[in-house]
């Protein structure tokens, strides 16, 4: 090997390993430095069962987020070397390495998780049995992807975003890292839905508004008779003031992972539960007991919504009737109009001074 | 109340009255009211269509379109509370007190000036459609001659006049529905959406096809028939639309010489 040859490749080596220090220091809690291959946007590969798998991280979006101060291996345990071989699934149960601050425990979604399966998305029953169908019951990366915080600005009136009139407030004492930013964001992003209402009636139809889904658990199709109500309409229009499917289906105060059947005495849909639902400070405070008999999840199903059946068919009719004799009046019309002398019968000649 | 000439005359071509500048002021606001509150509610009904979207946003949005939509909706549930007062003032000032000046101040008398009221559907409606029918399908060459009022501008008038008692409290029902839940129970509110939305496309359906046409769009009328405006209709329109009322009209007025015979439509225009 010739001198000059040695030197280029020395020297592209250091390149190399201050590249990877620079990256490194970009982001602390990635200590292994997955973002080196992980930041390129076509890592992807086929998997064992035929599916594309993307492996790409968006680093702007991944800062957006509450993971942002998790470190990649916390998730990834089973990773210790680089390049790795394929991982194993991630389990949100694990406790990782950050503390939690108002128990001085390590931090767990297990609350979470244990929550879940006590709820209607639990796979086992109350006895400890699967449940029918148990692969259609959802796990967490069933509704969650990568999360992103969505701050709220409270300074001079509500808008989105962090405000930093606010967060300076924050930054006076709290100087380093991105400690300030990472708690704003995590607290006012709890002060209101951290998704879209949008998006989580869009989370619940993946599998509510799928039809073979409907049948194999003998259930409405509760999604095409919620896109009737107002409720959604306004927020298909951009409000997000009106309720999505969590705001009528979780209890007031409860955990948006406890969801019970209508069944369940406890339940936010249960029949006697539905009125105290509705009149929650934010919604329908002023309404009375009636509001509760509104049925949301209407199918115009004779046998279910026999009222509703049976106006709409009439409104139909009427709807039918009307259009179809006013439309079928004016193309006779316009066709009597190209050939205004061509009846069978010729009247006689009348006095056109007579009115009839 | 000001007397509105029978015929006017202007460059040459009559013009017959129709409407006073009160009643053409109750039909501003009444298709005001409507294509508002059609362009405020029809892309809720439809929000899947690509058109709703901007339609809404135009009107403000979330936000706003709501609103304007409650205001036109008071207005022409205001309008239907005024229009009634309205016919039943003339009712009992033209007919009611002319009875009890004549001495004739009986109930059937009174149910008898009701019926002879001109927007009432009587037994020449009947006629005049069996007749409509005749020359439509070929059976004769003899349209029917209408008077002041045809059985179709009796229809028009009866589809607001049964459509606004239907969506207005419907629509009043679920704005104020927190309010009415307290007397009404919450199926009711169910009963109220169908009504006030599908009673809406049906409006909405006969005004902008049917209702249009018959003013605006049919041959001799396009673009623009002027009568809700002028408050005058021409003689060709006339001849075409109320003959029998033409040549009362021209009679009463003198000009039984002059009265122009029927023409089957497509035959004479407006410039005729």
């Amino acid at each position: 090997m010739d001198r000059a040859c040695f030197k280029i490749r020395v020297m592209v080596l250091c390149a190399t390993l201050l590249l990877c220090c620079l990256a490194a220091a970009a982001n602390a809690e990635d200590e292994l430095n997955c973002v080196l291959c992980h930041k390129h946007r076509g890592l992807s590969r086929i998997d064992e069962n035929g599916n594309f798998r993307l492996f790409y991280i968006n680093e702007a979006l991944f800062e957006e987020g509450p993971h942002v101060r998790v470190k990649c291996v916390d998730c990834h345990r089973d990773i210790s070397k680089i390049p790795h071989d394929p991982a194993t699934k991630v389990d949100c149960t694990a406790e990782c390495h950050l503390t939690e601050p108002s128990g001085q425990k390590k931090f767990s979604h297990k609350p979470v998780s244990d929550l879940l399966a006590r709820s209607v998305h639990g796979k086992v029953d109350a006895d400890g049995n699967a449940k029918k169908n148990e692969q259609d019951y959802p796990g967490c990366k069933d509704c969650h992807e990568e999360p992103l915080y969505r701050p709220l600005s409270f300074f001079k009136g509500k808008s989105f975003g962090v405000s930093e009139r606010g967060i300076s407030r924050c930054r006076t004492c709290h100087r380093t890292g991105k400690f300030a930013e990472s708690f704003y964001k995590h607290v006012t992003s709890r002060l209101q839905k951290m998704r879209k209402p949008e998006e989580i009636v869009g989370i619940c139809a993946k599998c509510h508004g799928d039809r073979d889904f409907q049948q194999r658990h003998k259930l409405d199709d509760v999604v095409t008779s919620y896109k009737e109500t107002f409720h959604w309409k306004a927020i298909r229009f951009g409000s997000e003031e009106t309720p999505d499917c969590m705001d009528c289906h979780v209890v007031k105060g409860e955990s948006v992972h406890f969801i019970e059947g209508k069944d369940s005495p406890t339940a936010a849909s249960n029949k006697r539960n539905v009125a105290a639902t509705c009149r929650t400070s934010e919604c329908h405070a002023k309404a009375g007991e009636g509001l509760a008999g509104f049925q949301v999840h209407v199918t115009y199903d004779r046998e279910k919504y026999p009222l509703q059946h049976y106006m709409l068919k009439f409104f139909t009719a009427l709807l039918a009737g009307v259009m179809y004799f006013f439309l079928t009046l004016i193309i006779l019309e316009l066709l009597r109009r190209l050939f205004p002398n061509f009846a069978f019968r010729k009247s006689p000649v009348d006095d056109h001074r007579s009115p009839d | 109340m000001t007397k509105y000439p029978r015929i006017v005359e202007r460059n040459g071509k009559r013009y017959f009255f129709r409407f006073s500048l009160h009643q053409r002021l109750q039909h501003v606001v009444l298709f005001s009211t409507v294509i508002l509150l059609s362009f405020t509610g029809f892309p809720l009904k439809y929000h899947n269509q690509p058109w709703a979207e901007p339609i809404y946003n135009f009107f403000g949005g979330i936000n706003a379109a709501p609103t304007i939509h409650r205001i036109a909706g008071s207005a022409l549930l205001a309008l239907f509370v005024y229009h009634t007062i309205y016919w039943m003032y003339l009712f009992y000032t033209r007919r009611v007190l002319r009875l009890k000046k004549e001495g004739r101040l009986t109930l059937a008398n009174i149910g008898r000036e009701f019926l002879a009221q001109e927007m009432v559907p009587n037994k020449k409606d009947f006629f005049d459609l069996i007749d409509l029918f005749k020359y439509l399908l070929y059976f004769t060459n003899r349209p029917p001659r209408y008077d002041r009022m045809s059985w179709k501008e009796k229809f028009d008038y009866y589809a607001p006049y049964w459509g606004i008692p239907i969506l207005g409290p419907a629509g009043f029902i679920l704005w104020w529905r927190d309010e009415f839940s307290h007397v009404l129970p919450g199926i009711a509110m169910n009963a109220m959406y169908i009504m006030h939305t599908d009673e809406a496309l049906l409006a909405a359906l006969f005004l902008f096809f049917v209702h249009w046409y018959n003013v605006h769009y049919s041959p001799e009328k396009f673009p623009l028939g002027t009568v809700f405006i002028t408050g005058y209709l021409t003689e060709a329109d006339m001849i075409h639309e109320h003959y029998a009322e033409y040549v009362r009209t021209m009679t009463e007025e003198g000009l039984q010489a002059e009265i122009r015979p029927p023409h089957p439509w497509g035959l004479e225009t407006n410039d005729a």
